[in-house]
């Protein structure tokens, strides 16, 4: 007698809930990797050195093109490996590093495009004023910038939160979408179970639209 | 234990065995795009529908399936598909398919990617048809077309066009997600790496020779790369030729990973 719909959330609630606060983890960590190397290469892109130009410009490519699996099994079984380093990281650390990473590339380039939408005309002002580089950076150009890429930084976490569900299932971390899974082998009811976890990631990103787009009202710079 | 550099790449034909792989990765992507753009192409139509039920509908299915995971999709497709569609599909799969394809699993694998790329396409195009002046919309009626004839030779012609550049950097997404099928057991490229690790170092089925993990990964890492940078440029290209065109600014998606990166003109 299979059970009835709302049966599969509250029987498994403590499950589900687990799960879903390792994904709310894994995405708020790697998040916070994100933005920390991600303005990095972003200033490494729009530094006055041609050579620290061509770094992030590199790190950029490789990390946005290479799949976020190839990139997870890379950091978790490669570095594990007893043939290889042998550094035995764990699943977390290699899934917020892994996403982290991977986002940072996607941040740069926003972070980019931001500086880049600030006026040639106000940069000129500035170092004209006697600002210098840095503080024509800080004072001028980043706050500006950062109102400007509210909104894509706004997708790429909603695309963060997506794309966590590819760790758990790699490298054997129980989140939201690897408990659902357990939860599915147990009871073979796929549409309930797979309905309840896809409910708790459309909860995730319909709730970071909507701070977003509060954000945006306040603060976005609309060009 | 010897421990030459790639060498498990020349070993039991492994280099072949991966860029056959690697191959399958690309060949599904390319089917997979272009059922999405089919798809999402009448998805968008309906968002865009004047009857207001309808819009409200396709609006509402877009937005969830744009916003899952897709791995979610493909791992629930994989295990609700009937055993007897896997089977219908295993008897009649046609010779010429690759391998990978005899898998019962890969239509299941082929409907995620279908449903998620469909719903982000119909949101692209969606953007790059209101991203056409209303007048345009508005010489066609007063010209005496009807609704479904201003579509077709007015708006569809020009929207499609500017939606080119983000098709194509769509693709470099759909390319890289081809790996999240490897999952559900599909012999592609990330599977077949993990295969040749478990099999070499073994004296029954494989080399004596292990391959590291690290560089039979990075040889797959290194050809994502290679294919998708190249599309990238494709990409830019055709983004700046449209754009000296038509004197106009890529309209941005919202949701899209790859469209962050579009600069203001």
């Amino acid at each position: 007698m299979p059970t009835a719909f709302v049966d599969i959330l509250t029987d498994n609630f403590g499950e589900f809930s687990s799960g879903f606060w390792v994904t709310v983890r894994l995405v708020v960590v790697a998040f916070a990797i994100a933005m920390v190397v991600g303005t990095l290469i972003g200033a490494f892109r729009v530094a006055p050195n041609k050579w620290l130009q061509r770094a992030g410009g590199l790190y950029v490519e490789f990390f946005r093109n290479i799949p976020l699996l190839v990139l997870l099994i890379l950091l978790f079984y490669g570095l594990r490996d007893k043939n290889g380093p042998g550094i035995p990281i764990t699943g977390f650390v290699a899934g917020v590093l892994g996403l982290g990473l991977y986002t940072a590339a996607y941040i740069a380039e926003a972070l980019r495009s931001g500086v880049f939408s600030v006026s040639k005309g106000q940069i000129e002002a500035s170092l004209s004023l006697g600002f210098s580089y840095t503080e024509t950076m800080r004072r001028i150009i980043l706050p500006q910038a950062f109102r400007t890429v509210i909104s894509p930084i706004g997708s790429l976490i909603i695309a963060m939160i997506k794309n966590s569900a590819v760790i758990g299932v790699a490298l054997a971390l129980d989140d939201l979408l690897k408990v659902g899974r357990t939860i599915q082998s147990r009871n073979f009811q796929t549409f309930e179970t797979f309905f309840w976890a896809g409910v708790g990631y459309l909860i995730l990103t319909g709730l970071v639209t909507v701070v977003i787009r509060q954000l945006e009202n306040r603060y976005a710079i609309k060009r | 234990m010897t421990l030459a550099f790639f060498d498990w790449f020349s070993e039991n034909n492994n280099g072949r065995y991966m860029l056959e792989g690697f191959a399958t990765n690309l060949e599904i992507a390319l089917i997979a795009i272009v059922f999405a753009f089919i798809v999402g192409l009448g998805l968008a139509l309906l968002r865009l529908s004047r009857n207001r039920i309808v819009s409200y509908a396709a609006g509402i299915w877009i937005d969830v399936f744009r916003n899952l995971p897709l791995i979610l999709l493909v791992i629930f497709l994989a295990l609700l598909l009937p055993e007897s569609w896997r089977d219908f599909w295993t008897d009649n799969v046609p010779g010429w398919a690759p391998e990978a394809f005899e898998s019962g699993l890969i239509l299941g694998a082929f409907m995620a990617l279908i449903l998620y790329n469909s719903a982000v396409l119909a949101e692209i195009m969606r953007a790059g048809i209101l991203s056409l002046a209303k007048g345009q919309g508005e010489a066609a009626s007063a010209l005496g077309m009807t609704y479904g004839q201003s579509l077709r030779f007015v708006i569809l012609p020009q929207g499609l066009r500017r939606m080119v550049p983000a098709l194509v950097s769509q693709l470099i997404t759909l390319n890289k997600d081809t790996t999240l099928v490897s999952l559900i057991a599909i012999q592609e490229v990330v599977r077949r790496g993990r295969i040749v690790n478990a099999n070499s170092g073994n004296p029954f089925t494989g080399s004596e020779t292990e391959a590291p993990y690290l560089e039979v990964f990075i040889f797959i890492g290194i050809l994502f790369v290679a294919v998708n940078y190249a599309l990238s440029r494709l990409s830019r290209r055709l983004e700046i030729r449209e754009r000296k065109r038509t004197g106009t600014t890529v309209e941005q998606v919202k949701g899209l990973e790859d469209q962050v990166a579009v600069e203001p003109a």
